[in-house]
């Protein structure tokens, strides 16, 4: 392979001054004419790489070459581009620099190309980060969904030396063999990179209101582990928005999970102490005081880019106190709710609508015969009432979704443990004391307190191993 | 009563109390007579180890009105019988504050009599002991030293003055408990030992009634007794004796839980004393039943306790059906309130309870304040358990009942016309009824459960979190093994922008 694209770009490179663009015509067509980039992949795109290059700055010609990438992008053949991960990645950056600024539509061709080079989008590439930016510049953060949706499994690394090398043409279930660093489906990527993408893409899941999405994506941020607990700025911010999401979300702010790294969360606390304060008077319910602390708070908001989020959580906490009282009440005037809530009766009347129209509350208003709004009876329905079907399919295709994620974290734990580390770690224990008892609780400690570097990761696959239980526990459940 | 000279007099301060809370202190008279009741708390020989007489006549006369003369002049006359010559100060101090001149001015000359030979008496036992001591004859100086602490406790022990040696080891029954903590060096078998633990039980019950009388806190000599009373239960004697100490070592520490507001805890002692308790008599020179807590209180004590806190089903097999039943035998209305309750007839149950309310808030262990901060006494605590408990019993068989209805069964303790549903309200938010009100049609709606539903939604839950958690966990490990945490920074800015590999556009 590396032949015929060095015999391509060898033919090329002397004739480019001179023949200019028509160089690569055979038969007065242009080669790429010829060749059927679903077949002949890798002679499409070396050769489509090769004239993108000449092309240089001729708009021309690239308005020309684009259509050409876009063909190529929509229909390479996935399993033969393997071998030419560069040329790959030239091309399609290259679709990128040149879409027009206007188009959002060409977004889903570089999306349709992801998704074919890797149908599980499970490796993290510099182009997922580049991707995400491209849609926010063209505010179309909806196009990165197809990828934001696909979680990731594995970061591109190195296989060891002594493996055998798996050939790249095989059927690979896991795209993390054909993307490494040395593949050039990616280029050098670096820690920030990885938080940026997860909290850019928060940011989107926060727009369209999918909080649960929103959470996983901050919880990777604010538990990225660290070295030496330093903290990222990523992190903090990552963290205010977590707060805030929970509020929206739960009426709390979510707990912290377990695996969180002391030291780093005590420093992010310091920093986002504001939204502590912000969280403990909504947890109260205490509508005055968190009107109060929002003003005083205003700035800091601002400045953090949070106004709207802590704006929208006092409408949430009106609607949570209302949410309240249906554990009391089965039925009552929405003159009792205006006092609970502090509104005149008429605008609690129209807002309690809106919260039974958007589905938040299981309620119905019935009005009294003499017309004031504060005499309408509010009724709570019974508070799960839906039919089970959908719960059904919702339960399934859960079972679903984490019989396929215990398959990755199989993976990644048999790549864990041919780490060099993960043996040096191993020879250490083995040394260091005949028990391997006690064994399991040592890593889970040092899973606990440090968290980070290969040590903590080895007791990740304790972890991991937990959590294979209790997924068995609940399908054991249905 | 031993800080006499210190504290404030009691009846003053609750005085000043009563015009708050006018409940405590102007109850009803109560169904018994008390010449008839004071007979069950004669001391055993008078004179001896029965100073909590005085306390538990004082306790009436502050509480009921009607019966504080009555009350007050058997104290006295009881207080003089003693050789406590502060306890009968305070009595007449007490009456004084009544308003009972004739009864107010005490027999000064008595007392300054009985101190001296208080005083005489003191340094002859303590010549004795000394005496014991360098005979060193083990069981001569447990003897002395038994003495000398009894005579500290029919005494009061010694006034509170700074001078004297023996206050740095404190005053009043503290003296007592120790002194008769000292014999513990000196005992030889267990039944020495035995009757070691008793008295100090005997005591510590002592220093708390008289700590809450005075306002304090009983909790730490409540403690002590619980101690002394596991102590009891493991000291070694034969079996014999044994068989005798263990009912006054469950009972007691029954009464400690009950001090200390643990009526589970207290139930569950009260309904395991053996009914051997009731005419035990006189052990080791001790008639607890008698002194502190006859069989009959121990009834009542339990009852209340057990209705309050256990479900119907084991109020059915361990209250009425189980060996307590003996003890209800001796108090009929408590069992008659026991079978109401089981019987599901709470009306019944609450008026009967309603009706012996001044009976038992007369009694120095379940009349006193429940807890330091507010005035509700044991009784009063126990009584509003019950009323929860009965207004959700009955509520469990209903999906759907009518306020109007649920406040004739249970009449609202206050007049307000929202109280019902007030009371409904604090008892939904505090999780102990689970139903919902419907305040427009005044009903109290049963909530209605989808159990298929409720699973399937707890099943969803729990494996959004484990796929959470998996995820969150995998992502770890990969970032920890591709090298990309956080790295350590020098400046304390970010590093690594920019570094060429066209990223940063």
């Amino acid at each position: 392979m590396t032949n015929l694209s060095q015999c391509l770009s060898d033919g090329q490179g002397p004739s480019k001054p001179g023949l200019a663009g028509d160089g690569v015509d055979v038969d007065k067509k242009n080669l790429l004419e010829m060749l059927n980039p679903e077949v002949n992949t890798i002679s499409y795109m070396v050769s489509l790489d090769a004239q993108i290059k000449a092309a240089g700055k001729d708009w021309t010609r690239i308005e020309l070459l684009r259509n050409y990438a876009v063909i190529f992008l929509a229909t390479f053949d996935p399993v033969q581009v393997r071998y030419l991960g560069e040329t790959w990645l030239s091309v399609l950056d290259w679709t990128l620099d040149t879409m027009p600024q206007s188009s959002s539509g060409d977004l889903s061709i570089i999306v349709s190309a992801m998704l074919r080079l890797d149908p599980t989008a499970g490796t993290f590439t510099s182009t997922h980060l580049r991707f995400l930016r491209t849609c926010l510049e063209r505010s179309a953060p909806s196009y990165a969904l197809p990828v934001l949706d696909k979680n990731i499994y594995a970061m591109p690394t190195t296989p060891p030396k002594f493996m055998a090398d798996e050939f790249l043409c095989d059927d690979l279930e896991l795209s993390n063999v054909f993307i490494t660093p040395k593949s050039g489906f990616t280029r050098k990527i670096v820690p920030q990179y990885v938080l940026e993408y997860y909290l850019i893409g928060a940011h989107v899941y926060l727009g369209l209101r999918n909080y649960a999405r929103a959470r996983l994506f901050l919880e990777y941020v604010v538990l990225h582990p660290s070295t030496q607990h330093s903290i990222s700025a990523l992190q903090v911010e990552a963290y205010k928005k977590w707060i805030m999401v929970g509020l929206l979300a739960e009426g709390k702010p979510y707990t912290i999970p377990r695996t969180h790294d002391n030291a780093v969360m005590k420093g992010v606390r310091d920093v986002a102490r504001p939204y502590d304060a912000l969280a403990e008077n909504f947890i109260k319910k205490n509508l005055t005081k968190y009107r109060a602390e929002m003003d005083v708070g205003t700035q800091t908001w601002h400045e953090d880019g949070n106004l709207r989020l802590v704006k929208e959580a006092e409408s949430a906490l009106l609607k949570f106190r209302v949410m309240d009282l249906q554990k009391t009440f089965a039925a009552l005037p929405i003159g009792r709710v205006a006092a609970h809530v502090g509104y005149p009766a008429v605008t609690t009347l129209q807002w309690v609508t809106k919260m039974i129209r958007q589905r938040h509350l299981r309620a119905s208003i019935t009005p009294n015969g003499s017309g004031d709004a504060g005499d309408a009876v509010l009724r709570f329905h019974h508070s799960i009432t839906s039919s089970s079907a959908p719960a059904d399919s919702d339960l399934a295709a859960q079972t679903q979704r984490i019989e396929a994620l215990v398959a990755h974290v199989r993976d990644a734990d048999r790549r864990l443990q041919l780490t060099k580390e993960y043996v040096e770690y191993m020879k250490r224990q083995k040394k260091s004391g005949p028990d391997a008892a006690d064994m399991a609780d040592q890593m889970d400690l040092t899973w606990e307190s440090n968290g980070a570097g290969m040590m903590g990761s080895a007791g990740g696959v304790v972890g991991l191993d937990d959590d294979d239980d209790a997924d068995e526990d609940i399908m054991g459940g249905f | 009563m031993t800080a006499q000279g210190i504290a404030p007099s009691p009846a003053k301060r609750l005085r000043q109390e009563s015009s708050r809370e006018s409940d405590h202190y102007h109850l009803p008279p109560p169904t018994f007579d008390l010449d008839v009741w004071v007979n069950n708390y004669e001391g055993f020989p008078p004179h001896l180890l029965g100073a909590l007489l005085p306390l538990r006549l004082a306790h009436v006369a502050i509480h009921c009105p009607t019966l504080s003369r009555q009350a007050i002049t058997l104290a006295i006359s009881h207080a003089k019988k003693s050789k406590d010559v502060r306890v009968y100060i305070r009595l007449c101090d007490l009456a004084g504050q009544f308003g009972f001149a004739d009864l107010g001015a005490p027999d000064l000359g008595w007392a300054s009599k009985q101190e001296e030979g208080n005083k005489r008496e003191l340094s002859r036992l303590e010549g004795e002991l000394r005496g014991y001591k360098n005979n060193l004859i083990r069981e001569s100086i447990r003897m002395g030293q038994e003495d000398l602490a009894t005579h500290h406790l029919i005494t009061g022990g010694p006034p509170p003055d700074p001078a004297t040696v023996q206050s740095l080891g404190g005053t009043g029954y503290g003296v007592a408990y120790q002194a008769f903590g000292k014999m513990r060096d000196y005992c030889t078998t267990p039944t020495h030992m035995a009757s070691m633990i008793l008295r100090l039980t005997y005591t510590a019950i002592l220093q708390a009634v008289s700590a809450q009388q005075q306002g304090s806190t009983a909790r730490h000599h409540l403690d002590l007794v619980l101690s002394n009373c596991s102590r009891l239960r493991t000291c070694g004697v034969k079996e014999e004796e044994q068989v005798k100490l263990n009912p006054i070592a469950i009972a007691m520490s029954g009464i400690a839980h009950l001090g200390q507001a643990n009526y589970h805890d207290a139930a569950s002692a009260f309904l395991s004393t053996p009914i051997a308790y009731n005419l035990l008599g006189p052990v080791h020179n001790t008639d607890f039943g008698r002194a502190v807590a006859s069989a009959n209180d121990l009834a009542i004590y339990g009852g209340l306790c057990a209705l309050a806190t256990l479900s119907r089903q084991a109020l059915i097999d361990r209250v009425l059906g189980g060996p307590f039943r003996a003890f209800l035998e001796l108090e009929p209305h408590m069992r008659k309130a026991i079978s109401l309750y089981t019987t599901a007839k709470y009306q019944a149950c609450l008026d009967l309870l309603r009706r012996y309310y001044s009976d038992w808030s007369l009694d120095v262990f379940l009349g006193v304040p429940a807890s330091s901060i507010g005035s509700a006494s044991h009784v009063d605590v126990l009584s509003a358990h019950i009323r929860e408990k009965s207004i959700t019993a009955y509520f469990s068989s209903f999906s759907e009942v009518s306020l109007a209805s649920l406040a004739s069964t249970f009449p609202p303790i206050s007049s307000s016309p929202m109280a019902m549903e007030e009371e409904l309200l604090s008892m939904i938010d505090a999780g102990q009824l689970d139903a919902r009100l419907d305040v427009v049609n005044g009903t109290l709606v049963a909530p209605r459960k989808d159990l298929r539903a409720s699973t399937h939604e707890e099943a969803r839950r729990a494996a959004e979190e484990v796929e959470r958690t998996l995820l969150l966990r995998l992502h770890k490990v990969n970032v920890a093994m591709a090298g990309l945490e956080v790295p350590r920074s020098k400046t304390g800015v970010w590093e690594g922008h920019g570094q060429g590999n066209g990223l940063m556009y």
